[in-house]
């Protein structure tokens, strides 16, 4: 028997018949002359769009869960503790409460929605038919992260409705209070989106909301004042950047901040911006997706 | 003639294992080239590199003059893959899934190429039906789906009826052939032989991320096939009793049973050399007489066993 060429075997060309040959060359003009004229927005629309569906089609578990459990804390922390405290900062606890809240909401569910989707398509093996798309990094990063933050200003926006419909006066400055939403949910979809495309199991989407962003939440001032704290704790939380985001929006909802608002504006703004960069890098590099 | 898949030196390795050694690959505009190796050979490593799921790598590889890799977005566009790992989307009804996926790569008008698409591949009745419960079967449809959803000009099928019955096996080589003669190049790799001797212009076999074979399907079975004579004797019996001029090769398949093989090299012919007489001429000579004979040529699966085998063996790693 012949023995073949264990390096570069010889070039043999195909015979076909020339319709076939024909047919191909056009069919690639064809794609060739579309493919050059796609710009991609309408593949990262449809992205955006496959994200919003996939949330909504869960709004039970997307949606009203959290918002449920969020009213709950509002319910017993304002009404069981709001006779005790009667005002922080001038204002009735109630009315503190609820940035904190709307806040902590808001770093959950964005968080999660990108972390989740991106990772669970790792998981079912989906991600394969987004890698191998024409869309670009920052095409898949902006549909992600735009589809999270609309669910958690949903979420958010939901629960400051209901408080106001309860009667709490959160309405100081809607605009700042929408932009620092924006901000905060952006910063945290992308830091989610970043852990699905790292994560190699489940343990490692809860690692970040469990081990960090609820302590950190917990402790950035979303139950108190720091200023309540004794000293160095007042000085320590000064740290923690979710008291800056969480001062920011009780600045919009109430007039009242523990912290300057600028500097929590420029902190939220550049944690949009480093994750962002940090995204786009991950999948233009294909690190945690691509060997 | 301009290749529309070219590549150059190509190489990937993980760690210290090299999955693809220095492949250079050309495949044509309108064939169906079928890219065969036993697991873990680098294939799959390969259609990687090719459609953006692997990025370093060594080596060129453009598609339609486009550098995989400079030319993302347009490369892309060009290629369609059906990954060998079954997936599913579990949030979504099938027409869905294949709308979204079209979407991704700009198709406008995605409902009806979905619909078109789902009928083709006898799935119009799971329209609705959330991917997650699909059977496997209908899953590697779906998938084939979404692969052409952009309509691709160069289709990259890895293991495309793995778990598919016969029947839809059947019509999926239907569909194969359909593409191509519209104008879609396919590249295929597969376990099965069968389907790349019934599909396949042209053949690779690639071994140990080489690629150690490259031949036009007929022409791979008349060079390197083999036709044999499978003879019982009526008393035991040696292949050292038979000069070496007899036949190509002599096994030995019981004690009174020798398979005779020959060179098949005009195997279009019905009986090219006149290999009986000087058999039986042999047979005379050595006072045996045949009580049974039965003949047979050998299939692609044999040519392959043979020539991933010796390429093992170039290596000194044995047989496989």
């Amino acid at each position: 028997m012949k023995e073949p060429d264990r390096t570069h075997p010889r070039e043999v060309l195909p015979e076909l018949p020339p319709e076939w040959r024909e047919a191909a060359l056009r069919h690639t003009g064809e794609v060739r002359q579309r493919a050059v004229g796609e710009s991609g927005w309408w593949g990262t629309w449809c992205l955006f769009r496959k994200e919003m569906h996939r949330f909504l089609s869960i709004a039970g578990q997307s949606i009203v869960s959290p918002v449920l459990t969020t009213m709950l804390w509002y319910l017993v922390f304002g009404y069981s503790l709001g006779d005790r405290l009667d005002t922080v900062n001038g204002i009735p606890y109630t009315d503190f409460l609820v940035p904190g809240l709307v806040m902590m909401a808001m770093i959950t569910n964005a968080f999660l929605n990108s972390g989740f989707s991106f990772f669970i398509g790792k998981v079912h093996g989906t991600v394969v038919d987004l890698m191998v798309t024409p869309l670009k990094p920052w095409q898949i990063t902006l549909a992600y992260t735009g589809a999270s933050v609309i669910r958690a200003i949903m979420v958010g926006g939901v629960i400051w409705l209901v408080a106001a419909v309860m009667g709490a006066g959160t309405t100081y400055n809607v605009g700042w209070t929408l932009l620092f939403m924006l901000l905060t949910s952006a910063a945290f979809a992308l830091l989610g989106l970043a852990t699905g495309i790292l994560a190699k199991d489940f343990d490692h989407i809860n690692f970040i909301p469990s081990f960090l962003l609820i302590p950190l939440t917990f402790l950035g001032g979303v139950f108190y004042s720091v200023k309540m704290l004794p000293a160095p704790w007042d000085q320590w939380s000064l740290l923690n950047p979710i008291v800056y985001m969480v001062n920011g929006l009780r600045y919009g909802m109430t007039g009242i901040s523990d912290v300057p608002v600028l500097p929590g504006l420029a902190m939220a703004t550049v944690s949009v911006v480093v994750g962002l960069v940090l995204v786009v890098w991950l999948l233009s590099t294909g690190r945690g997706l691509k060997p | 003639m301009k290749a529309i898949l070219d590549i150059r030196g190509v190489s990937k390795s993980f760690g210290n294992l090299k999955a693809v050694d220095d492949i250079s690959l050309q495949v044509y505009p309108g064939e169906i080239f079928a890219l065969l190796g036993p697991n873990g050979a680098g294939k799959t490593t390969l259609i990687g590199c090719i459609s953006g799921l692997i990025q370093r790598f060594e080596g060129q590889i453009s598609v339609a003059g486009y550098d995989v890799r400079e030319h993302y977005p347009v490369v892309r566009q060009l290629v369609g893959l059906v990954p060998q790992e079954l997936n599913f989307d579990g949030f979504f009804k099938s027409r869905h899934v294949l709308e979204y996926q079209g979407g991704f790569f700009g198709v406008r008008q995605y409902r009806k190429r979905a619909r078109d698409l789902l009928a083709d591949f006898s799935l119009s009745a799971k329209a609705d039906a959330n991917s997650r419960w699909l059977s496997g079967g209908m899953k590697r449809r779906l998938m084939i789906c979404k692969a052409l959803m952009h309509q691709p000009a160069l289709l990259f099928l890895d293991e495309p009826t793995a778990g598919v019955d016969v029947e839809l096996r059947d019509e999926l080589w239907q569909y194969v052939r359909r593409l191509r003669a519209n104008g879609t190049t396919i590249v295929l790799t597969t376990h099965y032989l069968e389907e790349a001797e019934n599909l396949a212009d042209r053949i690779g076999v690639i071994n140990d991320g080489q690629l150690v074979l490259l031949e036009r399907r007929n022409e791979l079975l008349s060079h390197y096939g083999e036709r044999w004579l499978e003879v019982r004797f009526d008393r035991d019996v040696r292949p050292e009793q038979f000069s070496d001029a007899c036949c190509n090769r002599i096994e030995r398949i019981r004690e009174n049973q020798l398979r005779f093989y020959f060179r098949d090299s005009t195997m279009q012919e019905p009986d090219p050399e006149p290999v009986l007489p000087r058999l039986l001429e042999e047979f005379r000579e050595a006072g045996l007489v045949p009580l049974r004979i039965e003949g047979g040529r050998s299939r692609l699966e044999d040519i392959f066993r043979k020539v991933v085998g010796n390429h093992a063996a170039g290596k000194g790693e044995g047989t496989r």
